[in-house]
């Protein structure tokens, strides 16, 4: 058995690139400054009063800082669909071992192709409609509790997922086609370029809150943010994993 | 100051991955425990001026800096795409060339264009 041989080079590679990482990254990991508190003392005593949400995360990324929301929410777009035109475009779905042949009817039942046992089905099947009540319950107490749209959101396609893997027959609910998944998720955006929108007749701006002058309380703009974004973040990420799984034409 | 030297070294685990590694799909891990690393430094930075949780249920006082949790939320969602996006290109590669190995598909690719 030969001993496997790294030539110089590749040491020299590995050697250089590792100090000019830790020549970037000591200053920073090791730093003495201690961290500022002007922003938090600003929150700690205005930002329940100014938004109205008791979760401060909350309250910064759908008031303070919406404009990243809005990009964030835009790359996840973009990311699920490059997703999906890249495995749609390479020819079969991924589902049933990779890059063998199958028929039509196979791809359609692909899921129910795997090593399956009891375990899975039993698990899976009957933790869905609880892990999507669960995600809901996130999306809607995300103002008051740790929680909030995209963590919703990434909860509820758990549950999608493991509705897709707990379907014993082949018959799938309305949750795990790809069309409705899609058309929840586009709507979404739509809705949350609206709401966007909402604050400029009354004069507050680009994503300024609409309620911030009226009788009632501020929270509610957020609560709607935070269903949106969940249910479009949901949709988006559950669309990506049953075209992992192979769900999709 | 010890978990600075434990994140430091979870870094360069990434790192070495992503440069050092032959199989995409372990790239790609590596990929992921970069990005990782980073979220945690940033969480860890912002929970030194406090100790609460920043709820602000009646007479919490002295929480934690929300802002940079608030901006790892974004970092984590990109993450999350970065991953999808890289495992979707992984596996077109994997379809044209059967292999995960990235010497292997640069002689491919190479050697017989398709």
């Amino acid at each position: 058995m030969k001993k496997k041989k790294y030539s110089i080079f590749f040491i020299f590679q590995i050697v250089l690139s590792l100090t000019a990482v830790l020549a970037v990254l000591l200053p920073v990991f090791f730093s003495r400054v201690s961290w500022p508190d002007l922003a938090r003392n600003y929150l700690e005593y205005n930002g329940l009063k100014e938004s109205g949400a008791r979760n401060l995360v909350s309250s910064i990324y759908l008031g303070y800082r919406a404009f990243d929301t809005l990009g964030e929410t835009i790359v996840l777009l973009v990311a699920v669909s490059g997703t999906i035109s890249i495995i749609s475009h390479s020819g079969l779905s991924l589902a049933k071992g990779f890059g063998e042949e199958k028929s039509k009817k196979q791809t359609y039942n692909s899921i129910s192709g795997f090593n399956r046992t009891e375990l899975l089905d039993v698990v899976t099947g009957k933790l869905g409609p609880i892990v999507l009540i669960f995600g809901l319950y996130l999306m809607l107490f995300g103002h008051l509790s740790p929680g909030g749209g995209f963590q919703g959101g990434v909860v509820v396609a758990s549950g999608i997922v493991f509705m897709a893997l707990g379907s014993k027959t082949d018959s799938s609910t309305w949750l795990q086609e790809a069309g409705v998944l899609a058309k929840i998720e586009a709507t979404g955006f739509l809705f949350l370029i609206l709401a966007s929108l909402s604050g400029i007749p009354g004069g507050f701006g680009f994503f300024g809150n609409p309620l911030s002058g009226t009788e009632a309380s501020p929270v509610i703009y957020i609560i709607i943010l935070n269903t949106i974004i969940g249910l479009k973040v949901g949709a988006g990420i559950g669309f990506m994993c049953i075209a992992m799984l192979g769900k999709v034409e | 100051m010890i978990e600075r030297i434990l994140l430091i070294i979870l870094f360069l685990i990434g790192f070495y991955g992503i440069i050092a590694k032959k199989n995409i799909i372990k790239k790609i891990f590596a990929l992921s425990i970069l990005n990782s690393s980073v979220v945690i430094l940033f969480i860890l930075e912002g929970s030194k001026i406090g100790t609460n949780a920043p709820i602000m249920e009646e007479g919490v006082k002295n929480v934690v800096d929300p802002i940079p949790q608030a901006l790892m939320l974004t970092a984590i969602v990109i993450g999350v795409c970065i991953t999808a996006l890289a495992l979707a290109i992984a596996f077109r590669l994997y379809r044209y060339t059967h292999t995960f190995d990235i010497d292997e598909i640069h002689r491919k690719l190479h050697d017989e264009p398709f």
